[in-house]
């Protein structure tokens, strides 16, 4: 008889535990939202507010997918936030001389597929580390911005086509959110139910298996640089468009909180793993940390303390929720 | 599971903390004010923001301080926030409406005034305060044309590509012309970032190029960066036959003109001036007054080595 009750308790402690590793930022997430609802009722936990901050997180969303990209077969693209910058930059330069908004949304990105294309062959042609390869790149990146505006906001001869993805709305929703929602499946789709993605995932976990299973390793990590970076391209040209003006710094600050979302992703859904669904509720949380701390005038500086407190969370839930499997 | 259960614990503990020691909105009457801002930290905003805070607190409202780092897309962001706290105003500070301009009307639609403090003005704000380029560089150059005898060899350094830069610049293009006898030698533009290093080069490659005494008499420049640069390369070359003017009066210019270098002159903005007028402008808003316009400056005064 004591037996069986110590092995039920035992495995639904399990059981509890496996949910909370899973779903634990997810958890805090709902808890942090269900707080600033209960202490703004009349505008945090409105609808305006609603989408309000599904149109703010629609960058953070995009441009930390494109991180969760690079992470996934273990690397880091420092470079992302410049890449926004310049993307945004060089679709604002090109709609402000009469060219046509496709080619104003499409350059950007086939610029950015290049430079994060490039990215990835020095770091896995040389085999130096991504690290200090994509900060170097940054560095060349916001000196190329710089060279592009002259340091200036590009605001003048914008027309209001190119405002319309990042400003209007298709019926309440805004048109930001609908993007940041197809890029989150499209690439969900991509990562998960593609042998690409397999792929990636598995180069990620183990590179030299990978190399020996016969894997193009080189020509993936390439292609996850590419993606990243094209990415944070997007993320530039939608930011512009939201602020009808590019500024050359405008991406820069991005950059961390892309990985700050997509090491609180790590800790949901899959554990350990960089991956999209995560890093959208991490975003997400990022998001409605800054929005509601705004609203109830949180200082900014309290902002930055407890947002860097909460990535040092997470990190420290991910690594026990390794440890625990 | 303790251990992650206790991380999550103390997180949400963090927020909580931090969420009510934010304090609670408008209730107790008071008028809340958001002050925004991408440049805290740049020394002349900051004046702007401590002025601002000042008066809000004369005033008896209630100031809300939001710096973005330099990021105007989080600007927008933070705007939005404080449109959805409904504030009861928003004064941006050093920040391009035009970066704003979706904000700036949901602010409008919703009853909320957008005032700026040295911003610019657009559509759907109450109203800007800054300085009068135009006044600011009439009062500069007709203190460095009376001190020349107005006669003389000028160099321009300048950057017109920049609104207010070039308000400054074709104010001088204007007293050039009822001066005749203050030739220009030549106008150079500066190159921005980096005015004070780029200055001083030029300004170096010009004294090479006019070795001759009085062949350079003066140098204007469209703000104090750059005048700050061609001086330095006045000192280092040990000419003393030139004087040089800038424009913003900040702290290096008004330190140099004191030591007595060759920069003799500037004007210095009233930056806490904007932030009364802002106020000023505020409270007629609340009391359902008219602002008494949509672009109002606030009076420069003229540094020379006698105030410094």
């Amino acid at each position: 008889m004591m037996e069986t009750t110590k092995i039920t308790k035992t495995s639904s402690s399990v059981q509890w535990s496996k949910l909370f590793r899973s779903y634990g930022t997810v958890i805090a997430g709902i808890l942090i939202i269900i707080m600033f609802s209960v202490l703004n009722p009349g505008s945090f936990a409105t609808l305006d507010n609603a989408i309000n901050i599904s149109r703010q997180i629609s960058f953070l969303v995009i441009i930390g997918i494109g991180a969760t990209i690079v992470m996934s077969v273990s690397e880091f693209d420092l470079s992302i936030g410049a890449m926004a910058s310049l993307g945004g930059v060089i679709a604002a330069k090109i709609i402000a001389s009469g060219g046509p908004l496709w080619i104003a949304f499409v350059v950007p990105v086939l610029v950015a597929l290049i430079i994060g294309f490039i990215n990835g062959w020095i770091v896995t042609q040389f085999r130096v580390l991504s690290f200090i390869t994509t900060l170097a790149m940054s560095t060349v990146l916001g000196g190329f911005t710089f060279w592009l505006t002259g340091g200036a906001t590009i605001f003048e001869n914008i027309p209001d086509s190119f405002r319309y993805i990042g400003q209007k709305s298709l019926g309440s929703i805004p048109m930001l959110s609908i993007v940041m929602l197809l890029v989150t499946i499209l690439f969900w789709y991509v990562m998960t139910q593609t042998a690409f993605g397999r792929r990636l995932y598995a180069i990620g976990g183990n590179e030299s298996a990978s190399r020996i299973a016969g894997l193009r390793v080189k020509w993936n990590k390439n292609a996850a640089f590419a993606l990243g970076a094209a990415l944070a391209a997007l993320t530039g040209v939608l930011m512009a468009s939201r602020l009808g003006s590019a500024h050359p710094t405008a991406g820069n600050g991005l950059f961390l909180q892309a990985y700050a979302a997509a090491y609180l992703g790590m800790t949901s859904f899959k554990e350990g793993v960089p991956n999209i669904w995560g890093t959208f509720v991490g975003a997400a949380i990022i998001g409605v940390l800054a929005n509601g701390l705004t609203i109830m005038e949180v200082p900014t500086f309290m902002q930055d303390v407890i947002t860097g407190v909460i990535v040092i969370a997470a990190v420290i839930m991910q690594r026990l929720g390794r440890n625990a499997q | 599971m303790k251990k992650a259960l206790s991380v999550l614990l103390s997180i949400v503990f963090i927020v909580s903390l931090a969420a009510c020691s934010g304090g609670s909105s408008s209730k107790d009457g008071a008028k809340n004010i958001s002050i925004l801002t991408p440049f805290l930290s740049s020394v002349t905003t900051n004046e702007m923001v401590e002025a601002l805070k000042k008066q809000a607190e004369d005033h008896g409202w209630k100031a809300n301080v939001i710096d973005t780092k330099g990021d105007v897309g989080q600007l927008a962001s933070r705007m939005e926030d404080v449109i959805a706290s409904k504030t009861d105003a928003i004064v941006i500070v050093s920040t391009d409406p035009n970066q704003l301009k979706a904000q700036i009307q949901s602010a409008k639609d919703k009853g909320i005034p957008v005032l700026g403090c040295d911003s610019g003005y657009i559509d759907g704000m109450t109203m800007n305060a800054t300085s009068d380029n135009t006044e600011m560089s009439k009062m500069v150059t007709t203190h460095l044309f009376d001190s020349l005898g107005k006669k003389g060899n000028l160099v321009v350094l300048t950057y017109r590509a920049h609104p207010g830069v070039l308000k400054r610049t074709l104010l001088l293009d204007e007293m050039l012309q009822q001066n005749p006898d203050v030739k220009k030698v030549t106008e150079m533009q500066v190159e921005v970032p980096g005015p004070i290093e780029s200055a001083r080069k030029e300004m170096e490659s010009l004294l090479l190029a006019n070795k001759a005494e009085g062949s350079i008499t003066a140098v204007w420049t469209g703000w104090d960066e750059p005048a700050i640069g061609a001086a330095q390369a006045i000192e280092a070359s040990g000419r003393k036959d030139i004087v040089v003017i800038g424009i913003d009066g900040n702290s290096q210019a008004v330190d140099m003109i004191k030591k007595g270098s060759p920069l003799v002159a500037t004007v210095k903005q009233n930056f806490p001036g904007m932030a009364e007028i802002v106020a000023q402008q505020l409270e007629n808003v609340f009391q359902g007054k008219e602002v008494e316009g949509t672009e109002l400056y606030a009076p420069a005064s003229l540094i020379t080595k006698d105030n410094a």
